[in-house]
């Protein structure tokens, strides 16, 4: 059994959708013909959705699709900004989650079923997950593997001990199991970006690419003030976020609440997670708020300690950390 | 010298029985797997710790536990590219899973009868933990307990209760679960399997929270938080099979179809927060209680495997049987020549190396081994 045309349309990444094109012979010039002008707006189209923050939802055939996905890898790798590489592989990580997620539910052929996660969860990500023998709309995965993905997920919910574990599988509905390999997913298409070698660009993609990267380059310059004076732990976490990395929440609570201890205000802490991926101004504020009191149970959250940003791997200890408890104590240091 | 020897004497008694004990034990002293990628540490009897230690195979080990003496040996759970550099530089490569339960850990009734308080300066006993001491007035205390028989078979069955939960719903075989003896009052689960070797401070972190119950919500059976403290509940289609579900659906005496009979116990506790606290209580309760940091660490350093513990003078031991292991008993392997010390408090009696000993503020003759007990624990001295 092996995955068809559809299938292609809805996970352009798999390796057997790349040898589609391959066998096309396609090239980056052939791009200039008039039949492929539909694809290139279309995925321009789909990138500036992306960038507003939302799933491009529309689901053609699969040649479309599989064109469509090129493009837009091409156009992105065109802006030659970061954070358009970023923002573009998440949402295209969403959106084959959504699919992935109504597949996995609708599906009846257990076959095609355990093809789609063999492809998208073994061949890519080397997780293996199975169909729970009970019952096929459960799925299960090794507890190794879930604590692995798990782990960064800041809910309640995803904590092992609120899931169902047994003989070393942690079991899971779709939705689960495809949420726990979003973030593989966006750093694979990513590192597809990244290593595109791209020459000979038709003109017209050149100037969809300079129109995408005027319209969404991030309008302010992001400097990290004097950045000799933050702990190695706050300027590790500056440095990853100025590079359009998407941070784990606990990082994220450790520089807000760093930020607002030294006095940093609301607006300017809102500015520093500007180039997260999936940073949406509104939540921002308010979880930023929440921390300094402002909102919710009115209560102002503390810099977390060094030993607990060491058991979350979020301390990067120097000699000039000393014998400090907590970041803050670098700072006065410092002074 | 550290606080923890009262004398000269007592400290130098001790360190001869220690060395009598790696002449003759060293066979004892286990070799652990990728020797060369971990790190070492030891405690001296005067000097202090010292870490980042490196040895290439076990023989270089018995030559330092010989030479130096140690009063506690410690190897790392984890495995490095370069075990002597400093901790960011090590590369590390992974560590073994361990899990510690100590009888302090259990909240044991029995636990107050075999308390003793000591002044932590000069080792004078004190009724408790308040007020000067007697003799130096200083107020720093230091808490010694004689584990019990009882305390033994409650942590024996912590420790069987864990290895269920390792291998029913970790997936864990008992040839990758090693249960160890810590030498004084709890048991330390080596876990080799090597998938578990590289999750890191938060991954374990969550594993640990599994074990004792922790952050547990109403969500694992499927109660979620509605409106105005409202719920609303949907049956995973998971079901109560196994793990936690499970064993909270039993205590609850629902199932799938029990959707109406969990809504009224809901209502009745008072909503679902209140609802969430009575789960939580209940999974604190059964939750196995393991010393979540020992877990958590992926850099720490474990007394090892057939070394003695400074606060017993026993050793760390591996135990084949866990239903036939007599830790004060198995454990007690220094020597029983005769020697004679004062004992501090009043009316002791402990069991230790078969023998049950009855000791009363006073000079006694004792075994080396029960002497060296006792005087690890500060309540004797050498005379």
């Amino acid at each position: 059994m092996k995955l068809g045309t559809a299938d292609f349309a809805k996970y352009p990444f798999l390796n057997e959708a790349s040898k589609f094109l391959a066998e096309s012979h396609l090239d980056v010039d052939e791009f200039n013909r008039p039949e492929m002008e539909y694809i290139i707006d279309r995925a321009a189209v789909r990138v500036e959705v992306e960038m507003q923050g939302k799933i491009y939802k529309n689901l053609e055939r699969h040649e479309v699709e599989v064109l469509t996905f090129l493009s837009a890898l091409i156009l992105v790798k065109l802006t030659k900004v970061e954070q358009i590489f970023k923002k573009h592989s998440l949402f295209e990580a969403m959106r084959a989650e959504a699919f992935l997620i109504q597949d996995l539910r609708s599906e009846r052929d257990e076959r095609k079923k355990q093809l789609l996660l063999f492809e998208i969860f073994k061949e890519l990500f080397k997780v293996e997950v199975d169909i729970d023998p009970e019952n096929a709309q459960v799925f299960r995965m090794k507890v190794t593997d879930y604590l692995v993905r798990s782990s960064h997920f800041h809910e309640e919910g995803w904590k092992v001990v609120n899931k169902t574990v047994h003989g070393g599988y942690v079991y899971l509905d779709a939705e689960e199991i495809v949420r726990l390999v979003r973030n593989e997913l966006s750093n694979f298409i990513y590192e597809k970006i990244r290593a595109m070698s791209l020459s000979n660009v038709p003109q017209p993609m050149v100037q969809k690419a300079n129109d995408l990267a005027l319209k969404f380059r991030p309008t302010f310059e992001y400097k990290l003030p004097r950045i000799s004076d933050y702990p190695p732990c706050i300027k590790h976490a500056l440095d990853l976020m100025s590079k359009g990395e998407n941070l784990p929440h606990t990082a994220r609570l450790m520089v807000a609440t760093y930020m607002l201890s030294v006095g940093k205000s609301i607006d300017s802490i809102v500015t520093l997670f500007h180039p997260a991926p999936d940073f949406n101004e509104k939540i921002t504020r308010y979880q930023i708020e929440h921390l300094a009191g402002l909102k919710g149970g009115q209560t102002r959250y503390n810099v977390p300690s060094c030993s607990k940003l060491n058991s979350e791997d979020l301390c990067f200890r120097t000699l000039d950390c000393g014998e400090i408890t907590n970041p803050l104590k670098f700072r006065r240091r410092a002074e | 010298m550290s606080n923890l020897w009262n004398s000269t004497s007592d400290l130098s008694f001790v360190r001869n029985a220690f060395r009598e004990y790696y002449f003759k034990h060293n066979d004892l002293v286990e070799t652990p797997s990728r020797i060369n990628e971990r790190e070492f540490g030891l405690m001296t009897f005067q000097t202090g710790m010292t870490r980042h230690l490196s040895f290439n195979n076990i023989r270089e080990v018995y030559a330092t536990l010989i030479r130096n003496t140690p009063s506690d040996f410690y190897c790392s759970n984890a495995y490095y590219n370069f075990p002597t550099n400093s901790m960011q530089d090590k590369g590390w490569k992974g560590a073994d899973l361990i899990f510690d339960i100590d009888a302090k850990d259990l909240g044991l009734s029995c636990e107050v009868t075999h308390r003793y308080h000591l002044c932590a300066n000069c080792g004078e006993m004190k009724d408790s933990t308040d007020g000067p001491c007697p003799r130096c007035k200083n107020l720093t205390v230091r808490v010694e307990s004689i584990p019990c028989s009882n305390c033994f078979i409650s942590l024996r069955n912590e420790v069987k209760k864990l290895i269920t939960i390792l291998t029913d719903e970790f997936g864990l075989g008992n040839e990758n679960i090693s249960v160890y003896f810590s030498g004084n009052s709890g048991f330390h689960l080596y876990i080799y399997d090597a998938c578990f070797h590289h999750l890191d401070s938060r991954a374990r972190s969550d594993l640990v929270g599994y074990i004792l119950g922790n952050g547990i919500g109403p969500e694992v059976i499927g109660v979620r938080k509605g409106a105005n403290n409202k719920v609303s509940i949907k049956f995973s289609k998971i079901g109560f099979r196994y793990g936690w579900s499970m064993r909270l659906a039993r205590k609850l005496r629902i199932d799938q179809s029990s959707l109406s009979k969990l809504t009224n116990l809901i209502n009745k506790l008072g909503g679902y927060e209140e609802f969430g606290k009575y789960i939580r209580e209940y999974a604190k309760e059964i939750g196995i209680k393991i010393d979540p940091q020992v877990t958590i660490d992926i850099h720490r350093i474990f007394r090892h495997g057939g070394t003695l513990n400074s606060k017993s003078g026993l050793s760390k031991l591996r135990c084949v049987d866990l239903n036939k292991f007599d830790p004060l008993n198995d454990a007690c392997l220094l020597s029983d020549t005769e020697v004679q010390v004062y004992v501090k408090p009043s009316n002791l009696k402990f069991k230790l190396g078969g023998h049950t000993f009855t000791a009363s503020h006073r000079k006694e003759k004792l075994p080396t081994y029960a002497a060296v007990y006792l005087i690890c624990k500060g309540l004797a001295t050498t005379i």
